[in-house]
């Protein structure tokens, strides 16, 4: 198992090499100067230049970069989003309301799927499961700053209970959250609908396994086979969903951030983007391939926990 | 124990069983009826689709949902099988009743250790500490014949071979000390030398353990070594009933002629005789003899009416109009006349 984990890290490591090339390359090779304040005069500008390399070659410049990144995990400075600022501490002051947006969306989400799949499962085509189903399928169809509007309409202007936007100034985790909630449920939406859809299908057919008829015919009820035998069974298809579930939020995140104007990670990206100011954006896809692949390790870690197959006859 | 021979465990009676599908009903189970007496191997021989195992299923209250008995009793220790409650049915499957699955590659959770699927059973029939439990299913493990227990316990279902996991199938069923084992076909999915060993082991532990077994297979071959008494079945009914020697030497019904000419054995030198055509379709049976259609000595009546059960003997029935006493004598046909000569020279 030690072995296999580690193989996963050395694989992340190499991949998250390839994306900073990538994203290093692609980004500095977009048809824009990536120093163009003037304000700044020129003889300052020159200076500042030379001093982040930016009168050398691409190539020579990449090389300062990556070692920048490996010796000091240093990824720049920021020259238009907010001048002569080190890279990462901006992120550092973006990075938790995004975190603690896509979080409590998963969190939210995972287990109210799974109560709704398996409730969805067990009564299968009843009227229950036919009301659930149909939920899923609005669920999985609508894309989520649909919902993020009317729950804004709604909540907002409609019912006013909750306010319009994030509040940067709540004393309290309490107020955060209240100025959270909605955004937290236009992200979970979609990511529900999708675990619950796929473990009624998951759990269906583990249902009418075999195995489950032995289960049943040592002697346990219906209930205690279901526990026992068809649930843990049924999760070990559902951890594949949950990192195409997490990329969507995050990227579903781009766009709530914006609408409810939460100070995170979405709208920085879309600023420096805008704005040219590279070395941010650079940082800024690393840091959302870093998310990626940190989630990745992790279902694929959990898949050996879930499943003996994978642990046992994957390791030696 | 003490064993009376001649009592009577569980006795079926005019079972019919359908299932709900969407071309109307399909008449799986059209009135069988059998009992099997303490300490006896029966046999439920046919081939697929003639209701054999959804018999079983009924006997072990497994039915699919869509599943619907329409009349019908299954006799046990004074109960009717057919009418306890899904509630109460736990209690008498494991512990009372066991079954050996078709095909032990899917009947173990993957992902569960053996030993576990194996304890389970124990902490469910009484209150037993974690560490007798092992013991226990240790012991169990020993006794069906799998090496190295200690090691296998700790083991998952993917890492033993498909008769091990069969072995493990059958150590499962007797956890829970059951005084009828059902075996469904338990050698279908194993290999021809492996299935020798399985067929020695259930006839091993049925002798130590007073089992009465209710053996459903399509394999004449095993039957022969395995059986007590044999019930041939087609379209859902029972169209033949006898003593393992009776079946076997003195077949009457024409299914079972087909049945045992389509058996190869070391002799056998020709081309190998198939029953021509396919099983009816059981949402709307035939009248008459369900086999008539592929009985080449059928008569005009057997598409009509219904043939009765004639009894040969006190222990042997066959429903085929070819007992009528206005029927016409037919003969066996020669190539199981030759056979039939040969096992008797043999026996």
């Amino acid at each position: 198992m030690v072995k296999y984990i580690l193989k996963r890290i050395g694989a992340m490591l190499l991949t998250l090499f390839l994306i900073m090339t990538l994203s290093f390359w692609i980004i500095r090779l977009m048809p824009m100067s990536i120093f163009e304040n003037p304000a700044t005069p020129p003889d300052i500008q020159k200076l500042l230049m030379a001093e982040m390399h930016l009168d050398k070659p691409l190539f020579v410049q990449y090389l300062y970069f990556i070692k920048g990144v490996v010796t000091e995990a240093e990824f720049g400075t920021s020259v238009q989003i907010r001048p002569g600022m080190d890279v990462f501490e901006i992120l550092a002051s973006r990075i938790p309301p995004t975190v603690l947006l896509n979080i409590m969306s998963l969190l939210i989400s995972i287990p109210l799927g799974i109560v709704f799949g398996t409730i969805a499962a067990l009564k299968r085509n009843k009227a229950t499961d036919n009301i659930i189903s149909f939920l899923i399928v609005i669920c999985i169809s609508v894309p989520s700053f649909v919902f993020a509007s009317v729950l804004q309409y709604v909540f907002t202007f409609k019912i006013p209970i909750f306010p319009t936007l994030y509040d940067t100034q709540a004393a309290t985790f309490a107020g955060t959250m209240h100025s959270l909630l909605l955004p937290i449920i236009a992200l979970a939406l979609g990511p529900m609908a999708t675990i619950a859809r796929y473990l009624r299908g998951e759990l269906i057919e583990t249902l009418s396994s075999e195995y489950l008829l032995l289960a049943r015919t040592k002697g346990l009820t219906r209930t205690q086979a279901t526990v026992r035998h068809a649930f843990r069974n049924s999760l070990v298809p559902i951890a594949n969903t949950i990192i195409p579930l997490i990329t969507g939020i995050m990227g579903g995140s781009l766009v709530i951030e914006k609408m409810f104007a939460v100070p995170g990670m979405g709208g920085l990206l879309i600023d420096s983007i805008m704005a040219g100011d590279h070395f941010l954006t650079v940082s800024l896809l690393i840091f959302y391939s870093t998310i990626s692949l940190i989630t990745i390790l992790i279902v694929d870690i959990s898949y050996g926990i879930i499943d003996p197959r994978i642990r046992v006859g994957g390791g030696k | 124990m003490a064993i009376n021979p001649n009592e009577t465990v569980l006795k079926v009676e005019d079972l019919r069983i359908s299932f709900k599908a969407y071309g109307g009903m399909v008449q799986a189970v059209r009135g069988v009826s059998f009992d099997l007496k303490r300490g006896e191997t029966v046999a439920i021989v046919g081939e697929s689709g003639s209701g054999k195992s959804v018999s079983i299923k009924a006997i072990m209250g497994i039915l699919a949902p869509n599943a619907v008995i329409e009349s019908g009793r299954i006799e046990y220790d004074g109960m009717d099988l057919t009418k306890v409650s899904e509630e109460d049915f736990h209690k008498i499957r494991g512990n009372r009743i066991g079954l050996i699955f078709q095909d032990p590659l899917s009947a173990l959770n993957p992902i569960m250790k053996i030993g576990k699927q194996i304890t389970e059973v124990l902490h469910l029939s009484k209150k037993i500490s974690s560490e007798e439990a092992k013991h226990r299913a240790l012991e169990l493990m020993h006794a069906v014949g799998i090496p190295e227990a200690e090691r296998r316990f700790n083991q998952y279902p993917f890492q033993f071979s498909g008769g091990m996991r069969q072995r493990i199938v059958i150590a499962i069923a007797l956890a829970g000390d059951p005084e009828i084992l059902i075996c469904d076909e338990p050698t279908t999915a194993l290999d021809v030398t492996v299935q020798a060993k399985i067929l020695e082991l259930i006839n091993k532990i049925k002798e130590e353990r007073h089992l009465s077994v209710i053996f459903i297979t399509h394999d004449l071959g095993v039957v022969a070594n395995m059986a007590d008494r044999v019930n041939v079945m087609y379209a859902g009914k029972i169209v033949e009933s006898g003593t393992s020697e009776e079946i076997f030497f003195e077949p009457a019904h024409p299914y079972t002629w087909a049945l045992l000419s389509s058996m190869p054995d070391l002799q056998t030198k020709e081309r190998l005789l198939a029953i021509p055509g396919t099983p009816p379709n059981m949402i709307y049976p035939p009248a008459g003899d369900a086999f008539a259609a592929r009985n080449k000595y059928a008569m005009k009546i057997d598409f009509e009416k219904e043939p009765p059960s004639f009894k040969l003997s006190d222990t042997h029935y066959a429903s085929t109009w070819l007992l009528h006493p206005k029927a016409p004598k037919v003969d066996l046909p020669d190539v199981l006349r030759a056979r039939i000569e040969r096992m008797k020279g043999a026996k």
